[in-house]
């Protein structure tokens, strides 16, 4: 379904400026791998705090509200990265499943980080003890990190994976 | 022996061949390998970001600098073990081609720089970090904190860049 686009897409100019340069797409997937970093560690240190390990001389709100942040900053060179692997190589993209479900898992997990940043800084005193923390805190702990370690999986794994679908 | 013949052979073991991937089944073990180096590498990576984007005050501004490396530098070594683990497995994978390998040497230059940087911090500018825990770290700490940053990126972009030029 998504073949005809893609086929347009590898013969516009601007992907074809992108292929005839060899350094574009190694280079964008370092900067995709430093910008995961951004997103993946300060993800790893709220959710395994939420679960109650950690260093807690700072409360969760305020873990929270210094590294979620910096996972938008992240995003944001994700997405611009993940465009320009996109554009440069559409077909690798758009015929793999390992891509969409990638896709589908992103909106999902960023959904729920803005929903609980936003419950976060609403209610800093709730979330900050244990005691009056919601349940669902745990829950999203444990489904968001579970999302990114798929999203990692399935990102690299478009890359052995594609050549099947082509 | 030298270093050639050392690599060679190690490339010839049998888990060298298996991750090398000679059969449907083991095929998956390169890929399997790698993403599991990434996951723990981002990790490694994240984690020291935090305490160099709070040297430079571009992080964290009102977390004293020990506790913030004490909360970071459990998941900084931890992820990097995984990391080191996973990486010697690709490593041994291909031996012979990565020793060879001009960007998985700069890696490796890069890394020995940001661990003697590690310790040229450690044992300097952070023996005094009580009287600047707070506040804003001295110059040495700041360009302690920028060379981590940048030696740490240039280790993964050779890094990746291993990966484009080994084949």
């Amino acid at each position: 379904m998504f073949r005809p686009f893609a086929d347009w897409l590898t013969n516009t100019p601007v992907s074809m400026a992108l292929q005839n340069h060899q350094w574009v797409v190694p280079t964008s997937q370092s900067i995709h791998i430093l910008a995961i970093s951004a997103v993946f560690a300060p993800a790893c240190m709220i959710n395994l705090r939420l679960l109650g390990v950690g260093a807690n001389w700072r409360s969760v709100s305020q873990l929270s509200n210094c590294l979620i942040p910096w996972m938008w900053r992240g995003l944001a060179v994700l997405l611009i990265t993940g465009i320009i692997q996109v554009v440069t190589e559409p077909v690798r993209q758009f015929v793999t499943p390992a891509f969409w479900a990638k896709m589908i898992m992103i909106v999902i997990v960023v959904g729920m980080t803005a929903l609980y940043a936003r419950a976060v800084r609403r209610d800093a005193a709730i979330w900050d003890a244990a005691s009056s923390r919601p349940a669902t805190g745990k829950v999203f702990a444990v489904v968001s990190t579970l999302l990114w370690l798929a999203i990692i999986v399935c990102g690299r794994f478009i890359a052995y994976t594609w050549i099947f679908y082509a | 022996m030298s270093i050639a013949t050392l690599c060679s052979a190690i490339q010839a073991w049998p888990l060298s061949t298996a991750i090398r991937g000679n059969t449907p089944v083991t095929a998956w073990l390169f890929p399997i390998v790698e993403t599991l180096h990434v996951m723990a590498l981002t990790v490694v990576v994240g984690s020291i970001a935090m305490v160099d984007l709070r040297l430079l005050g571009l992080s964290s501004r009102n977390s004293p600098v020990s506790r913030l490396s004490r909360e970071v530098l459990p998941w900084t070594w931890t992820a990097w073990c995984v990391a080191a683990v996973f990486g010697s497995l690709l490593f041994i994978s291909r031996a012979s081609t990565y020793e060879t390998n001009l960007q998985f040497r700069l890696k490796f230059v890069c890394m020995g720089l940001a661990a003697v940087n590690m310790l040229v911090f450690h044992f300097g500018s952070y023996r005094q970090v009580t009287r600047w825990d707070s506040g804003e770290p001295p110059m040495n700490a700041k360009v302690a904190g920028a060379l981590s940053l940048l030696l740490w990126i240039g280790v993964v972009f050779f890094g990746r860049w291993t990966g484009y030029t080994s084949e």
